[in-house]
């Protein structure tokens, strides 16, 4: 269960955000208030130039003339030196690595700016680079980056992983197990912050998401409610009569006594039952008012 | 580790691993080979300007170069987010950029010293050598981060050039004289010429050489605070 491992300790608490760029005169971010727990998965989820790379770069102390509050721990963001990145991991979404360096050099190089790190050998393997290992960065196909920048992020056994698309660009395979590193590191009592486009894995892993668009936060809930409170109430059932299919939709309070309903699931023959649930990327859309880019 | 040796370190790794190292190495028997070329009588009036170019220009480039590659690599952001510091960062990579210059500083001088009989004065040229190629490389670092790409680097560090090193080396071949010695006082080239002249036995007065120094490493200082520095985490940052 994803809920059990989150705890009630916050570890970031943001309040009345607001953010703007030097040469620009809009805001990037208005009046943005959410709470990280620990343990948890938190999404941050929106179309581009919503304000969720804003957000993140505030978060890791890479934009500082911010408004508003953020606490890590407690205590003000602002309060922290560089000993605060000992405890976050950072995995962005581009390649981040020296090309002429090897996959091992380059994790060598990045291990020892850190105090605490992980036997990253036992990662390569598990994320299916040990083969690769020794190759220079630059011959490394954009999948094999995109899985060293996730090692690259776990160097330093953080406490807070940022994520940045994660599995964008990789085959369904290797970016299931990017999503099983990510859940045992929450097991494991760690919390991921996660931005992204692909609702599959907001679905598979984040247990609350925020809807951020235009710089202010539409909505904070978990997947389940989302689901619940954009979806219709109703279930629509598919069933083969007098050699044709016929459909018909039902109100899903009592269903369980509704007559018409109970005689489809006794006499006909049902080939489909959908429940009114809609999907993310509706409610996506539904939220932001933009269609989700899938590049 | 201190993350500053872990960083310098580093920069050592890649600058042969970039073949930067051999390059600059390259270019330094380069000029060795103009010297046997000009001959004994010529090439002690070469070797100051041929370190002073070596110093002060492929300072620049290599800082610049580097900086784009590590743009284009996405590394100026990563390394952001490590507990090293950016001063530290940035640090790095300008001693990294004083050692390719030492390094040719030194076999050029050698050189200069057991096959063509010049004057050196050994104390003053490293010191000073150290203060120009740091002046350079910050120098560098302004002009490779106000730029977009790559070719517009190249044309910022030609216009450089044509309009601080070209004249101090036309006036230092005594092709121009008069009212551009007092133009050329505000030429970080004309500054590190006159410390690379001193270092080989010109006839400076030491006023003009303490003006030297104070005014390139007040350059060097004022530039990094107020323009590198917080430059180099607007351009991390954009990546």
């Amino acid at each position: 269960m994803k809920e059990l491992a989150i705890v009630d300790e916050k570890i970031f608490e943001v309040e009345n955000l607001a953010f703007t760029y030097p040469k620009n005169k809009v805001e990037a971010l208005r009046d943005v208030s959410f709470s990280v727990r620990k343990g948890e998965v938190f999404g941050i989820l929106g179309p581009s130039g919503a304000g969720k790379s804003t957000t993140q770069k505030i978060l890791i102390r890479l934009l500082k003339d911010y408004r508003g509050h953020v606490r890590y721990r407690g205590k003000d963001l602002r309060a922290y030196n560089d000993s605060f990145y000992e405890d976050i991991g950072v995995g962005f979404e581009l390649p981040v690595h020296f090309s002429k360096l090897t996959a091992v050099e380059n994790m060598d190089f990045f291990k020892r700016l850190y105090q605490r790190h992980i036997d990253y050998d036992a990662l390569l393997a598990r994320v299916g680079l040990a083969e690769d290992k020794e190759r220079l960065v630059g011959e490394l196909s954009k999948g094999m980056k995109v899985r060293l920048n996730f090692v690259r992020a776990l160097l330093n056994d953080p406490q807070v992983l940022f994520l940045d698309e994660p599995t964008n660009g990789l085959d369904p395979a290797n970016a299931r197990i990017i999503k099983d590193l990510v859940q045992e590191f929450k097991e494991k009592g760690g919390t991921v912050i996660l931005s992204t486009h692909l609702m599959n894995d907001v679905e598979e892993l984040c247990d609350r998401v925020a809807f951020i668009t235009q710089g202010v936060i539409r909505e904070i809930s978990t997947p389940r409610e989302l689901k619940i409170r954009h979806g219709k109430r109703e279930v629509r059932v598919e069933y083969h009569e007098n050699n044709c299919t016929n459909e018909k939709t039902f109100p899903l309070d009592k269903i369980g006594e509704n007559p018409e309903f109970l005689d489809i699931l006794k006499n006909r023959s049902v080939e489909t039952i959908h429940s009114g649930e809609t999907s993310l990327d509706e409610i996506f859309i539904k939220v932001t008012g933009e269609e989700i880019s899938h590049e | 580790m201190n993350s500053l040796m872990v960083l310098l370190q580093a920069e050592f790794k890649r600058l042969a691993k970039y073949n930067i190292i051999q390059v600059s190495l390259g270019v330094t028997v380069l000029w060795l080979a103009v010297l046997f070329l000009i001959g004994q009588n010529e090439a002690g009036a070469f070797i100051p300007l041929f370190i002073f170019m070596d110093v002060s220009l492929m300072t620049m480039l290599l800082i610049g170069a580097g900086l784009f590659y590590e743009r284009q690599e996405n590394t100026l952001k990563t390394l952001m987010v490590t507990p090293a510091s950016t001063a530290g960062i940035i640090a790095s990579k300008i001693v990294s950029a004083v050692y390719i210059a030492l390094q040719s500083t030194i076999l050029i001088a050698l050189a200069g010293h057991f096959f063509f009989d010049a004057t050196i004065n050994f104390f003053a040229l490293i010191p000073l050598v150290v203060l120009v190629a740091i002046s350079h490389a910050v120098i560098g670092y302004l002009v490779a981060m106000y730029v977009k790409d790559f070719t517009s680097m190249l044309a910022m560090l030609m216009l450089y050039m044509f309009v601080f090193a070209f004249p101090s080396i036309f006036y230092a071949i005594d092709m121009i004289g008069g009212v551009w010695e007092t133009l050329l006082i505000v030429s970080p080239s004309h500054a590190a010429m006159i410390l690379i002249d001193f270092s080989f036995g010109a006839e400076e007065t030491m006023t003009l050489v303490v003006v030297g120094v104070v005014y390139l490493s007040l350059l060097s200082i004022l530039l990094m605070r107020f323009f590198v520095y917080p430059k180099y985490i607007e351009t991390a940052i954009k990546e």
